[in-house]
């Protein structure tokens, strides 16, 4: 991060000094300045996000709903796993107490590693899309600790200079009891609460583990260009997907 | 080659070491800043192209993990050997681990931590130095990799992929159990060359040289053992032979990229 600051630093004082000399094409200058600026911006935008999401991983690890919630943008979207969808921060803030009381309580655990970040952003670097991926280690009181694993894919949306969530989708890949593992436990998925009935249904529908499902690639091949999201989903035995 | 006079070069090169700083001109310093900005997004463009070799790798996304590689890439996973192209690394793939696509009943993620990216000082060549962490149907794994990549018309591919086993348990978890690491005729496909070097895993011990020089003190930690390391061919190979003196300094580190300083 400070290596961009001094970038833009350098941009900004450094060379506005040698900018006045008029022996040269200004206008030369003052474009490939223009492209550089850009190109740290971008580099700015990228660390923001990845900041921002590593952020919103800390809050959802400790039951900090509140500091989570406001995260998101005011119409952004919450959606984890077969839950279904909740849409707006306050929606979203009520929706996070499904997973423990506010900061969490005695024999809870809810860590949800934000790792592997892959963030692209627009070219405007106005809008981004982010996948990440992590371990689960969850506890609740009363009951064995569980393993798990899942893929988030988000978007992004910078609002008067800052960077905000304006949707967040976590797919639960596998979940385990701690003690049995993947070979002998696989947990399924909570659908959608009736407690607290979430605004929209379930975006897609899949199983975790034993199923198997492909979270969308919301970007282009880095090296062929080709489009990701059409990848074909692997066959689902129960729903008939792929069949 | 030292570390110290390749960053001398380097700054009488981009002329920021060698004349008065009155001297530079406007474009000469946007020239400096160009390349400090390139670096930038080539050390960011390696780290992607290593984190989503892992998320093909979690589904079975052999085709668009091949096309991942240079069309002359190498590949040596494990003890298995070595597989020269991009077309064996997608028989490799497909061959070894099954048609692209997850299925029902197995969990084969690769999870790519620990990025430690470096560019040479053309940014036309990159190394990283990453692991990544096995959480699967069949228990724990623990790769490491030292990877070379090369920029094709300004597009990143990897080039080398070398990725060495450190550890592999079932779920019985390793204070209980570890497996043997791989070796060629263990599964399907053959490779095209033995295993570049011969190792063991945990509970044995062993050190994928680094390809870097420690940051602190610019000096190249160096393993005991000599010829270790995955790398383009066979112990005592022209190919081997070859690579090893290829783009590498005298003390076996790589010619890694400084950002010009001030």
């Amino acid at each position: 991060m400070s290596a961009h600051k001094t970038l833009k630093a350098a941009l900004l004082l450094g060379l506005a000094t040698t900018m006045t000399a008029p022996a040269f094409a200004q206008g030369d200058l003052a474009a490939r300045v223009a492209a550089y600026k850009q190109r740290v911006t971008l580099l700015e935008d990228q660390d923001a996000i990845e900041n921002l999401q590593a952020t919103y991983g800390y809050y959802f690890d400790k039951g900090l709903w509140a500091q989570a919630a406001a995260l998101f943008t005011k119409t952004g979207s919450f959606e984890y796993g077969q839950r279904g969808v909740y849409i707006g921060s306050a929606r979203i803030q009520r929706a996070l107490l499904l997973f423990g009381p506010e900061g969490l309580a005695a024999g809870y655990l809810n860590t949800h590693m934000m790792l592997q970040p892959y963030i692209v952003v627009a070219t405007d670097g106005k809008t981004a899309t982010g996948r990440w991926q992590g371990m689960m280690q969850l506890a609740r009181p009363g009951a064995n600790g569980v393993w798990g694993v899942g893929i988030t894919n988000a978007d992004y949306v910078k609002e008067a200079g800052v960077w905000k969530i304006a949707r967040l989708h976590f797919y639960v890949t596998a979940q385990t009891d701690y003690d049995l593992g993947f070979t002998k436990s696989a947990l399924p998925t909570e659908g959608p609460n009736a407690l607290f009935p979430p605004d929209k249904p379930p975006t897609e529908q899949y199983r975790s583990f034993p199923g198997a499902y492909i979270p969308p690639f919301n970007f282009n091949h880095p090296v062929t260009g080709k489009p990701l999201k059409d990848i074909p989903q692997p066959v689902d035995s129960v729903t008939g997907r792929g069949k | 080659m030292t570390r110290h006079a390749l960053i001398a070069a380097l700054l009488a090169a981009s002329s920021l070491g060698a004349a008065p700083a009155l001297a530079q001109t406007a474009s000469e310093k946007l020239d400096a800043l160009d390349k400090r900005i390139t670096r930038l997004e080539d050390l960011d463009q390696i780290e992607r192209l290593q984190r989503l070799y892992g998320y093909f790798v979690d589904k079975g996304q052999w085709t668009q993990l091949s096309e991942l590689f240079s069309d002359d890439a190498t590949l040596e996973i494990g003890g298995k050997g070595l597989f020269l192209g991009k077309k064996r690394v997608l028989e490799y793939m497909q061959t070894a681990f099954g048609p692209d696509g997850a299925r029902e009943g197995g969990l084969a993620n690769h999870m790519q931590f620990q990025t430690l990216p470096d560019v040479s000082p053309d940014n036309k060549t990159g190394w990283i130095r990453s692991r990544a962490w096995v959480m699967s149907s069949g228990g724990w794994g623990l790769p490491l990799y030292e990877n070379a990549y090369r920029k094709e018309n300004g597009v990143w591919k990897i080039t080398r992929l070398s990725g060495p086993f450190t550890m592999y348990s079932s779920w019985a978890g390793w204070g209980k159990d570890a497996l043997n690491n791989t070796w060629p005729d263990k599964f399907n496909p053959a490779p095209d060359l033995p295993p570049s070097t011969i190792y063991l895993t945990y509970p044995a011990y062993y050190i994928a040289p680094f390809h870097y020089p420690n940051p602190v003190t610019g000096k190249v930690f160096k393993p005991e053992m000599d010829e270790v390391g995955a790398y383009a061919g066979p112990p005592g190979s022209a190919v081997q032979k070859k690579w090893r003196e290829t783009g590498r300094l005298v003390d076996g580190s790589q010619p890694i990229g400084e950002p010009p300083k001030e």
